[in-house]
């Protein structure tokens, strides 16, 4: 078990690694270098300039000698300056991924809350027209663009009954009273957002956990519990629910990197400042250092969220052995 | 009933249903599939006859109004007087000869009756749509089908209203159609392809090789797929491009350096590197499940008796792979084609609504939806109508791959 754990640790890392350079290289091929910049901001510029310039901040050596730097000064703790807002990117980085936090796990705790009971409710009562019609809805969930709903949610409630913001994060240039004005005030921005990126999980999850739960009524051991006598209340959550939350256990966790990656449109769409609108707005005004670290922490979070629900589904099913 | 009927009934009967037989059966009695199944067809008519559909109506998709902007569904849209005259103005300079042979013929036909004769033009142009149009079929002249042409484009009907630059929303839709879904297929069938490729070679060598590919897979399939998808979508074409003819200098010399540069002219030429950079990008980062699924079949495809007896019988590792196992794995990989295309479409409009994806002035529903986000105020049908589409063919592609699965999948069939 400990060896299993520090192997899958150790991948994770050497991902996350080779990804960062990826990363890195990456950037490298993106439309304006910071002396280009330079340049676009001082027309008067000389050839020599530029040259003295690119060698000054190392731009004429080749990628993986400026990656060796660049990691090397991460490494040491120094994460660079924004270009665009003057300021660490450590500074930065800390409320946009307490923000995403916020908006992924109230979205997945948000669908969570509806999709399982309406998938158990399903699987229990299969082909009726209840079945049928969240059936339909949840293919339409998983259908459903995020960004556009997102701006029909948008018309409806922000443009034509006015009872939401259309986007941010709180009301500007308010100071708090209390915690609980605070959270009153954050929440109604955050209701839109969070509805539009639990739809999609909703769908899916609804789905995946009707599955799952048809699939553990069906086993020998809920017949033998039936046939105990036991109550249907007894067999349907003790007997049958435990072994469907397995599964379930499993795709929540993985399913958090996809809230992740939903999220950046969702952020984008609604002004929120997060992760995601972080990544998007940094690459598209060429703040590179702002981009590659918003980028490596958002995906080493989801490995590490990926690490735990293998690490989760063990406990949840002991069947399972790690090698 | 007679004995004859009846013994071909029987005769029906004991007939062995082929494979096609039970799927469409079975396909046939999920509605939701046939739904998907309609509404996808009447998608891809529509993107093939938009030509044929542009030369009906008489409404060029291209054509931008600057007076006639952010017009509600059902506007008839009419050019005022000194649009027209300007227009007619620059025909009648561009060709002398011609306008004063059909300005005469005009003016016989009493058509117009003008105060000087140069001016019959100018008065025709100012004549109802109709009318005019009647008028001018009459006349004999090789100009006439230009002259009606910009008659018809100076009075349009839009059905669906006009956008940010007084294009019409229909015409724009039909051709966003043919770029979206084209994308799709075309996205699904190549990855599909190189899913089938890796998950074949994984799945059948095994060891060291399976390894290798199943962590690049999984390593895959375990990002964050928009946030890269967006890294990736900011790379500048041009940039590496140039690494390409560079590369291509190196191994092959001169005449490396000659066909790479056409290759990337030829890449630059139509104004659709974005469609290319879209699907080459997308391409990348979706073969992953098909990998998955085909390796998985493909290994206990590996342990059966027929291929064994192919092995025996001394045919190669690709004759086995592609005459033996392919024809096993076609079935569930259809199914996660026709997915596949709902999400190609669906991250094909997340990326154009991001400006990231396909670049305007080509139309996809995605980057109409970029474009009318920011006049959610002035016009909330731009912003509707888009994503309604999406929403419809993603919708009809996860239903008809639904009903494949449950149709291919042998537990559900019902006899």
């Amino acid at each position: 078990m400990t060896t299993y754990i520090l192997r899958r640790i150790l991948q994770t890392l050497a991902v996350i690694a080779i990804l960062s350079y990826i990363c890195f290289s990456l950037m490298t091929l993106m439309p304006g270098d910071p002396v280009e910049l330079m340049i676009s901001a001082n027309p008067r510029i000389t050839q020599e300039d530029v040259a003295r310039l690119r060698s000054f901040y190392g731009l004429d050596q080749p990628t993986y000698i400026r990656y060796y730097h660049w990691a090397s000064e991460i490494l040491s703790g120094d994460l660079g300056y924004s270009r665009t807002y003057r300021v660490p990117v450590s500074e930065m980085l800390a409320p946009a991924l307490k923000a995403t936090f916020v908006l992924s796990v109230v979205s997945l705790i948000f669908s969570l809350c509806i999709a399982i009971p309406l998938g158990i409710y399903c699987a229990l009562k299969p082909n009726t027209k209840f079945d049928y019609i969240v059936n339909l809805f949840n293919f339409a969930g998983i259908s459903i663009p995020s960004f556009w709903l997102g701006i029909v949610l948008i018309i409806i409630f922000s443009v034509y009954l006015n009872w939401l913001p259309a986007g941010g994060y709180q009301t500007t240039g308010i100071v708090y009273d209390n915690i609980f004005h605070e959270i009153l005030d954050k929440s109604k921005f955050l209701i839109l957002p969070v509805v539009s990126l639990a739809v999609q999980r909703i769908g899916f999850f609804s789905r995946f956990s009707r599955s799952s739960m048809l699939e553990a009524m069906r086993n020998d051991f809920i017949r033998t519990a039936r046939a105990k006598g036991m109550s249907e209340n007894t067999v349907v959550w003790r007997h049958g629910f435990r072994n469907a939350l397995i599964p379930l256990i499993t795709i929540t966790a993985i399913s958090i990197s996809s809230v992740f990656s939903g999220a950046l449109i969702t952020e984008t769409l609604f002004a929120y400042p997060g992760v995601g609108r972080l990544i998007y707005t940094s690459i598209m005004s060429n703040d590179f250092n702002v981009a590659m670290i918003a980028f490596i922490i958002s995906i080493a979070m989801v490995l590490i969220m990926n690490l735990v629900a293998d690490l989760l589904y063990g406990v949840a099913d002991p069947r399972i052995s790690y090698k | 009933m007679n004995t004859k009927s009846l013994s071909q009934e029987v005769k029906n009967l004991e007939k062995a249903q082929s494979f096609l037989d039970i799927v469409y059966s079975q396909f046939k009695e999920n509605k939701a599939a046939l739904f998907g199944a309609i509404t996808i067809l009447i998608f891809i008519l529509i993107a093939l006859l938009g030509p044929a559909l542009e030369y009906v109506t008489g409404i060029d998709g291209d054509s931008q109004n600057v007076f006639s902007r952010y017009k509600p569904p059902f506007t008839r849209v009419t050019a005022p007087q000194d649009v027209r005259e300007t227009a007619i103005k620059k025909f009648i300079e561009q060709n002398v000869a011609e306008s004063a042979k059909i300005q005469t013929v005009l003016i016989e036909q009493k058509i117009v009756s003008p105060l000087r004769p140069e001016d019959a033009l100018y008065d025709w142009v100012n004549l109802e749509k109709s009318k005019a149009i009647t008028a001018m079929k009459q006349v004999d002249s090789t100009k006439k089908s230009e002259l009606i042409k910009m008659m018809s484009s100076f009075e349009t009907y839009h059905i669906l209203g006009t956008d940010e630059l007084g294009r019409d929303v229909l015409m724009r839709l039909i051709y966003g159609t043919r770029v979206s879904i084209g994308v799709g297929i075309l996205v699904a069938l190549v990855s599909a392809l190189i899913g089938l490729i890796i998950g074949s070679i994984a799945g059948y060598y095994g060891g060291l090789i399976d390894t290798l590919l199943m962590r690049v897979t999984d390593a895959l399939l375990s990002l964050p797929i928009l946030p890269v998808l967006v890294v990736v979508a900011a790379i500048d074409l041009k940039k590496v491009l140039n690494g390409f003819v560079n590369l291509a200098t190196t191994i092959m010399g001169d005449t490396g350096t000659r066909f790479a540069q056409d290759l990337v002219d030829h890449i630059f030429s139509g104004g659709k590197e974005s469609i290319y950079k879209l699907v080459f990008i997308l391409c990348l980062f979706s073969w992953m499940t098909v990998a998955r699924l085909i390796r998985g079949s493909i290994l206990s495809l590996r342990e059966r008796e027929f291929i064994l007896a192919a092995k025996t019988l001394g045919a190669t590792d690709f004759t086995i792979i592609v005459r033996h196992m392919f024809p096993n794995v076609i079935a569930p990989m259809l199914v996660s084609v026709t997915l596949g295309v709902g999400e190609s479409i669906l991250s094909e409009a997340a990326l154009s609504y991001l400006g990231l994806g396909i670049q305007p002035p080509t139309p996809s529903w995605g980057n109409m939806l970029f474009n009318a986000q920011e006049l959610i105020y002035q016009a909330p049908t731009l912003a509707f109508l888009p994503g309604l589409l999406i929403l419809l063919i993603v919708i009809s592609f996860n239903f008809l791959g639904d009903g494949l699965q449950d149709a291919i999948d042998p537990k559900t069939v019902k006899r």
